[in-house]
């Protein structure tokens, strides 16, 4: 058994050139970061960047493994309500999973569409992937010399169990070893 | 109702009472007899004359056998105090959009914040012939009311005194619009820029003018050190207005300047870096399509000359490489070729230059220039142009790299005579690359046309964008044509190297690392 989920601290940085029809956007955008429609974290507002507006702000949320995009929503409170101007989806491989280390630092942008699929600006992000709890170690230098090789433990990992509700009706199964296993 | 009136676009001039007034003679007796007129009515330190004109539209209609006759009544409001009316304009007669003509002059004073109520008022015709000072408001017809605070848009400059004693400016911050308590985003400052932390600066408090002549509300006189005092201290500084207290000396204000954040913090070099051990990898790309012509004969630009006129592929090596180089600390480099039919093989885009199956490496420049004289005569130049390959194994390498730890950063040069083939797919490989420690160094070598290739140079043109929709996440790239440089006043390497530095140094710095400094 094991954990069917990560956390991801995705800080949502700032976007660029956002407009709502032809003109540029004034003020009052925030962004929303989901894994699923009911999985998501909101930005607070941004009220004085108008086409550029920045949160620099750190949220974290659960993605479960299975998932393979994470969708990034820029929303503008309007006069006539709260519009989706711009939407991204960002794959996980950028930021899990290749040849980078765990818990590396991504800085990631996207080119943002709106709902007629038009281009309307850009999203930066950075995004980190935290380890499931039982693969992280005392050891800060470890080195993971294989692409999806897990870190070596030096005390046995505690049992985790599967949290209640939430079976996805599969399970991850991640060898563990320890020093003095040979 | 409808209001509308002129303030800034109507007329306001700064007058009197501002910072020592330039020259002598006429202009400064007249100054002087303006600023004893308004000291006169008790108005003192930095204030503006704004004259305000009025019109109306959409007004209520209140008589039954013709319009309304409205006239406005102003009144100042101090914070939480009651209004107090200062001015009436005349009664305009018949009208529901009226333009009054009386216009009200008022004086804006930058400490105390001035809210202005507006109430319209529907004049009965019996008081038509009355002086409007006499008519009784109670018995008139309310209309409506609209009110605004005079609007302060502040903003500040800091400069650093020089010997002449005119300041020089260093920074500003941003303008704040309508703020009487501003708050300004923070600024950043180079100790260098002003001598150091204990030279004295001047930081002066103005109110933004469209006109473009901004009044000098007040100024502070404090070094990097005091601020530093002031912030921890958590008291606020008075501002003063130079030379418009009596007799020459400057006027203590009320209003008070605070230092809500200082920081000090060490902004480190390219060579910082360097020195403390990071390292610079070289790697290097040649083209081998066909269109650099028959590497036998002398128009190729692939040709050896016996002479040892170095040809332009081999003078980008040894320019570049020799820098580079010197920042490698094992001086092996992984080299390619692409574009070309290695033998009895099919077309690759990212061969081994030493042509080997194994590994990528060569010793040195000397290895390179080798390596390469050698696969000349070991391959059948080809086509098309592309980079995607090459640009993706050197990023294989940096990624692995990160993946152990290593505080490398890669360099990769590619040298190309042509055209890229397939210019998204290009992108696509930058863009997966542009969070890595790497940079790209593209020499055009020849005489084609470079100017799709500048598009990957992120300073001439847009932020790269790949077929899925990701932006790169920073310019990795810098594009040099050897046929501009040539004869030019810098060298390929300066061409090349200049945007090395800073390409390093956003990697670096957006993810706090800092040069470890090797005790020796």
């Amino acid at each position: 058994m094991g954990s069917t989920s990560r956390t991801l601290e995705i800080t949502v940085l700032s976007c660029e050139d956002l407009r709502i029809g032809r003109k540029w956007v004034k003020k009052n955008t925030y962004v929303m970061v989901r894994t699923d429609p009911l999985n998501y974290r909101a930005t607070k507002m941004d009220t004085e960047g108008g086409a550029y507006p920045s949160w620099n702000q750190r949220l974290s949320i659960e993605m479960p493994l299975h998932e393979r995009f994470i969708t990034l929503e820029v929303h503008c409170k309007t006069a006539s309500g709260d519009k989706t101007i711009g939407t991204a989806r960002m794959p996980a491989t950028d930021f899990m999973g290749g040849y980078l280390p765990e818990n590396y630092l991504n800085f990631l942008s996207y080119r943002l569409r709106d709902a007629k699929g038009e281009r309307n600006g850009i999203v930066n992000v950075s995004v980190k992937a935290n380890l499931p709890e039982y693969l992280s170690s005392n050891d800060n230098d470890k080195k993971v010399s294989e692409i999806n090789a897990c870190s070596m433990t030096s005390k046995p990992a505690p049992a985790i169990p599967i949290e209640d509700g939430k079976n996805f009706g599969f399970v991850t199964g991640i060898p563990i070893w320890s020093k003095n296993h040979v | 109702m409808g209001n509308c009136f002129s303030d800034e676009a109507g007329g306001k001039a700064a007058v009197g009472g501002t910072s020592s007034a330039a020259g002598g003679g006429a202009a400064a007796a007249a100054n002087d007899a303006i600023d004893y007129y308004f000291k006169s009515r008790g108005f003192h330190g930095i204030f503006s004359q704004i004259e305000l004109s009025f019109s109306a539209t959409k007004l209520r209609d209140r008589d039954v056998l013709s319009k309304s006759d409205p006239m406005v009544v102003v009144y100042t409001k101090a914070k939480d105090g009651p209004p107090t009316e200062v001015f009436r304009t005349e009664v305009v007669l018949n009208s529901l959009n009226p333009t009054w003509i009386m216009k009200y002059a008022i004086t804006f004073q930058f400490e105390v914040v001035q809210t202005l109520l507006f109430h319209v008022y529907d004049v009965d015709t019996q008081f038509h012939n009355v002086d409007v000072k006499m008519i009784k408001l109670d018995e008139q017809q309310f209309l409506g009311e609209a009110s605004c605070a005079l609007s302060e848009n502040p903003f500040l400059v800091i400069s650093k005194t020089v010997e002449s004693g005119i300041p020089i400016p260093v920074c500003k911050t941003e303008v704040l619009k309508n703020d009487h308590n501003p708050i300004w985003k923070p600024i950043f400052l180079n100790i260098q820029q002003v001598g150091s932390k204990d030279s004295p600066l001047v930081i002066e408090f103005y109110n933004f003018n469209s006109s473009g002549k901004h009044d000098l509300i007040g100024e502070v006189r404090k070094s990097l050190a005091d601020l530093e005092k002031l912030h921890s201290s958590g008291k606020g500084e008075n501002l003063f207005s130079p030379n418009a207290g009596g007799h020459d000396r400057n006027k203590v204000l009320k209003s008070q300047l605070f230092v809500d954040k200082f920081s000090e913090s060490i902004q480190y070099t390219f060579l910082d870096y360097l020195k403390g051990g990071c390292e610079l990898n070289f790697m290097v790309a040649i083209d081998f399509t066909a269109s650099n012509g028959n590497p036998r004969l002398p128009d190729s630009l692939h040709y050896l000359d016996p002479s040892g006129r170095l040809n332009a592929y081999q003078q980008a090596i040894v320019e570049v490489g020799e820098v580079l180089q010197f920042y490698d600390s094992d001086k092996r480099f992984p080299a390619w070729g692409f574009g070309a039919r290695p033998i009895d093989g099919p077309v690759s885009h990212c061969f081994n230059l030493n042509g080997s199956n194994n590994h990528c490496e060569v010793d040195g420049i000397q290895g390179i220039m080798m390596s390469y004289s050698s696969a000349l005569l070991n391959v059948s130049l080809a086509g098309p142009t592309l980079f995607g390959p090459v640009i993706s194994t050197a990023a294989l390498i940096a990624s692995h790299s990160l993946a152990n730890g290593g505080k490398k950063y890669f360099v990769l040069l590619i040298i190309t005579d042509g055209v890229v083939t397939d210019l998204q797919e290009t992108k696509d490989a930058i863009v997966k690359a542009s969070d890595l420690p790497l940079s790209i160094l593209i020499v055009g070598v020849g005489g084609a046309d470079f100017k799709e290739m500048e598009i990957l140079d992120a300073d001439k043109g847009e932020r790269l964008e790949s077929s899925t929709g990701r932006v790169a996440s920073r310019d990795i790239v810098q594009f040099v044509s050897f046929r501009h440089i040539q004869g030019g006043q810098i060298s390929v390497v300066q061409g090349l190297l200049a945007e090395l530095p800073t390409q390093f140094l956003t990697y670096m710095r957006s993810r706090d690392i800092q040069p470890n400094f090797l005790i020796l």
